[in-house]
């Protein structure tokens, strides 16, 4: 896989690999988000006779970590090459204890095949992003001791019958064999939405949940009775709502909710998550000895990720600031473009712009769009005449003059 | 009658040696005896919850009532007043320590004042003693020579140290940067007469690459905290000599309540048309200060002061210390005169300086033993920090956290804002304190819950006391 980056103030390819399940006849291919993204310009897929065959990115979610992409079938049937889809398992039904086999591309190496067990089958991972995209939130990890290392990220766990339970995902870094695959039911469901739409819809209502655990007398709650709402985001539907820390969410549209335990918040995230964009949702909350129906309109879920692109004759790349960011920076509002990096030499750097700035406006026009910016861009290429940036970078705001 | 006696001495004492120094102008070592005098070293504590932190400074008398300046950076500004301990100050090549009484800092040169004991005044000079009128200021290449003193274990005995002056320049003062080390920090530097010429700042950082087993050439920064190489000429202190604080808290405090006055570079001055000249872009307006009454906004651009332009410094940073020393010479109560830059139009405005809300070393605060915390008010610019608005400014902010003690435990840091204990809202600190009180003497206590917000993020946090 070789995919462009934005980093450094130029557009750059690096490249990468992983390993992935093929889904279908037709050439559909389970990976992780991480190792296909919609950055990639070239991917390539070793089948398992060690044949290359190239493909293309169909859908992406880095929410679960799981991409989708798709064998070059004229080719493979040109080369006369055979494909064979993996049958999948019931992720609900292992044990722990039960025997997995983790089967992937460690550090390069093909056709690497790993044993282990089940060490836990619901784990909750509280990581929440992975090159900066937010994951994790809306599903529990299959926690395995099959070693797991890097290149290993996309391939099957598949039980000694053969059936694919879980997409190897992630391990953690100097720690002994504790591996985590994102569970085979999961996946499935997301490789449905990707194949339809190519991308997946969720619904965001801005209610960051906590644990109640041990917490049930302090609020007069009944034991396995509703999730503590431990924040909630400003200007989000919920804040709108009047939603507040400390309240206590019994029931979504009705349906009881149980939040005692960190594994349990992320199925109760989906359930908002799974939410019709801009429907109403009426939240039972209790408040004090009160207790509440509140109704909020659900938004699109956004990821704090905007679009990345780089302006290389001013030696800049920029990423848009997103109402995520935004919100997490106390920004008023998603003006503007945050610098992500800069080529030192180049009319960015000499100006004195540095990555964490945020270009809020260009020749007193404010930038609400990356579009915006690109037009000066064309315009500067054209006919380069120095341009006044305003930038803000930790609330302190600053004039820069980028020169041709 | 004893103040004449003194002043009387005094005046006797600088002529016998006006007197003499046509005659002995050459004897560094006699000059040096003699001012050292009015050289000192203080130790003092600062008291945190915990523990007692020894500090060690030098410092400068400046009058015969035995007042010390002490440079800014003696103490921190988050230090109370009432955490200063046991302030002692010794003279050079003695071990007897006498007492002093902290007066407070002045806001315009950052100084601390101290005042020492009674009995311990006739052993200094004051640094005034070596004032010669018509004294022409240091120039390029002029020798300068100042006093360093050795640590308490050596009886903080004085040595000399000399140096040619390298580079003069306003920062906004004038500031000169000899070829060498000095002096120590904080302490007189003399011509070769004898003859005050300025007063040493702390030393600036210099660039090095550090070399070891490991690892080769690591660019470091170095700042020597023994002797400095930098030193305020002499106008720039005398004048302000007179500036002891009227009470500890050094207020009033002049205030304008714009937050981040960032200067343009010289390219984004040409841009803007600005010639020859600086200017200050206004990040924000802070809410119901004297620069929002007066009409200031965020992103206007401070073109002028008083009607004269910004003058252009060196480094470009300078400009913003200018504008801050402009407002701190000043009263609240007076005028600021502001010219902005505003949609390329320019904009006259009249500030009226204000007195600054409290701070942060005025605070009230209390430690809860058993709980592990302190928590102190909410304060004006803990509404900036956190953009809130003043309508919606209430509870405490955590001042500080015991290591392993319940709230550390309870997932508690410093500077986390507590809006709620036990569910109940708190609006004041009195209402906190009272709460936290009944915890805390409440020994069938298992554990309480708080209400916190920590950056962007608000969180239920309980505190087990069992």
């Amino acid at each position: 896989m070789r995919e462009v980056t934005f980093e450094a103030g130029a557009r750059r390819f690096v490249a990468g690999v992983g390993s992935g399940v093929i889904l279908s006849k037709d050439g559909l291919v389970l990976t992780n988000a991480h190792v296909a993204s919609p950055n990639a310009v070239e991917i390539s897929i070793t089948l398992p006779s060690l044949e290359r065959v190239g493909a293309r990115l169909v859908g992406w979610d880095h929410w679960t970590d799981l991409a989708l992409i798709q064998l070059d079938l004229d080719e493979v049937k040109r080369r006369g090459l055979a494909i064979q889809p993996a049958t999948f398992g019931d992720s609900e039904a292992l044990y722990v204890g039960e025997t997995v086999l983790a089967v992937g591309t460690p550090f390069g190496l093909t056709r690497t095949v790993t044993r282990g067990i089940i060490s836990n089958n619901r784990r909750f991972e509280d990581t929440d992003s992975i090159r900066g995209y937010e994951t994790g939130t809306f599903n529990t990890w299959l926690q395995t001791d099959a070693a797991i290392n890097p290149g290993n990220s996309g391939g099957p766990l598949v039980t000694e019958d053969g059936r694919v339970v879980g997409i190897n995902s992630r391990g953690y870094v100097g720690a002994d064999n504790l591996g985590f695959a994102i569970p085979a039911n999961i996946a499935r469901r997301v490789v449905d939405e990707l194949v339809r739409h190519g991308t997946i819809t969720r619904s965001y209502i801005g209610l960051v949940p906590g644990t109640l655990q041990d917490l049930e007398h302090f609020y007069a709650l009944a034991l396995n009775t509703g999730v503590l709402i431990k924040d909630v985001d400003p200007g989000s539907p919920a804040a709108r709502a009047g939603l507040r820390s400390g309240d206590i969410l019994l029931a979504i549209n009705g349906q009881k909710v149980d939040g005692r335990f960190p594994e349990q918040l992320p199925p109760i995230q989906n359930m908002i998550a799974s939410l019709p964009v801009g429907s109403i949702v009426r939240l039972s909350i209790k408040r004090g000895g009160q207790t509440l129906e509140v109704p909020a309109v659900t938004e699109k879920l956004a990821s704090r990720m905007g679009e990345e692109w780089a302006f290389e004759r001013w030696g800049l790349s920029v990423r848009k600031v997103s109402r995520a960011f935004a919100r997490e920076n106390q920004l008023d509002d998603d003006t503007g473009v945050v610098v992500i990096g800069v080529q030192p030499g180049f009319p960015g750097a000499v100006a004195g712009l540095a990555a964490g700035d945020i270009i809020t406006k260009i020749d007193q026009q404010p930038l609400a769009e990356l579009e915006t910016l690109k037009r000066i861009y064309q315009r500067f290429e054209a006919k380069p005449v120095s341009l006044l940036l305003l930038t803000m970078r930790d609330r302190r705001v600053s004039l820069y003059v980028l020169k041709p | 009658m004893s103040g004449f006696f003194r002043q009387h001495r005094l005046r006797a004492a600088t002529l016998a040696l006006v007197a003499l120094l046509p005659l002995r102008a050459a004897d560094l070592p006699d000059l040096f005896a003699e001012r050292v005098r009015s050289c000192v070293t203080v130790e003092f504590l600062i008291e945190t919850e915990l523990e007692r932190q020894p500090v060690t400074v030098l410092g400068t008398c400046i009058d015969a009532h035995g007042t010390i300046i002490l440079p800014a950076s003696a103490i921190g500004a988050r230090v109370a007043v009432r955490q200063l301990k046991d302030i002692k100050v010794y003279r050079p090549n003695s071990s007897a320590a006498f007492t002093a009484e902290y007066l407070g800092q002045d806001v315009l040169t950052g100084w601390h004042f101290l005042r020492v004991e009674e009995k311990f005044r006739p052993e200094l000079v004051p640094v005034t003693a070596w004032v010669r009128a018509g004294t022409p200021e240091p120039r390029l290449a002029d020798e300068v020579w100042g006093i360093g003193l050795r640590g308490k274990d050596e009886d903080f005995r004085p040595y000399f140290l000399l140096s040619r002056v390298g580079l003069i320049q306003p920062m906004p003062q004038v500031t000169a940067v000899a070829a060498s080390e000095l002096g120590g920090p904080g302490l007189p530097v003399f011509n070769r007469d004898g003859a005050l010429v300025g007063l040493t700042l702390n030393s600036f950082g210099q660039n090095f690459l550090m070399f070891s087993r490991r690892e080769r050439g690591v660019p470091v920064v170095l700042v020597n905290v023994e002797e400095s190489s930098v030193f305020l000429l002499a106008n720039e202190v005398l004048p302000y000599l007179g500036r002891i604080p009227r009470n500890r808290s050094g207020r009033p405090l002049p205030w304008l309540g714009a937050f981040g006055l960032e200067p343009v570079d010289p390219e984004v001055a040409r841009f803007l048309q600005l010639e020859n000249q600086s200017a200050l872009v206004v990040s924000e307006v802070l809410e119901n200060s004297p620069a929002e009454k007066a009409g200031l906004k965020g992103h206007d651009i401070i073109v002028a002061l008083d009607g004269r332009p910004l003058p252009r410094f060196k480094p470009d940073q300078v400009t913003g210390t200018y504008l801050e020393r402009e407002i701190d010479r000043r009263q609240p109560g007076e005028t600021l005169p502001l010219t902005v830059l505003r949609d390329n139009q320019r904009v006259d405005l009249k500030v009226t300086l204000g007195d600054e809300p409290k701070i942060i070393r005025e605070a009230e605060r209390k430690y809860f033993e058993r709980l592990g915390f302190t928590v102190r008010e909410f304060l004006y610019g803990d509404g900036i920090a956190r953009r809130v608005k003043l309508a919606n400014q209430a509870g405490v902010i955590v001042d500080f956290v015991k290591p392993n003690s319940p709230a550390a435990v309870g997932d508690l840091v410093a500077d986390d804002w507590i809006r709620e204990i036990d569910g109940r809202e708190i609006k004041t600190y009195a209402e906190a304190v009272e709460a936290l009180t009944a915890i805390e003497a409440d020994p069938n206590r298992a554990e309480f819950v708080l209400l916190t917000s920590r950056g962007t993020e608000t969180a239920v946090r309980r505190v087990r006391l069992k």
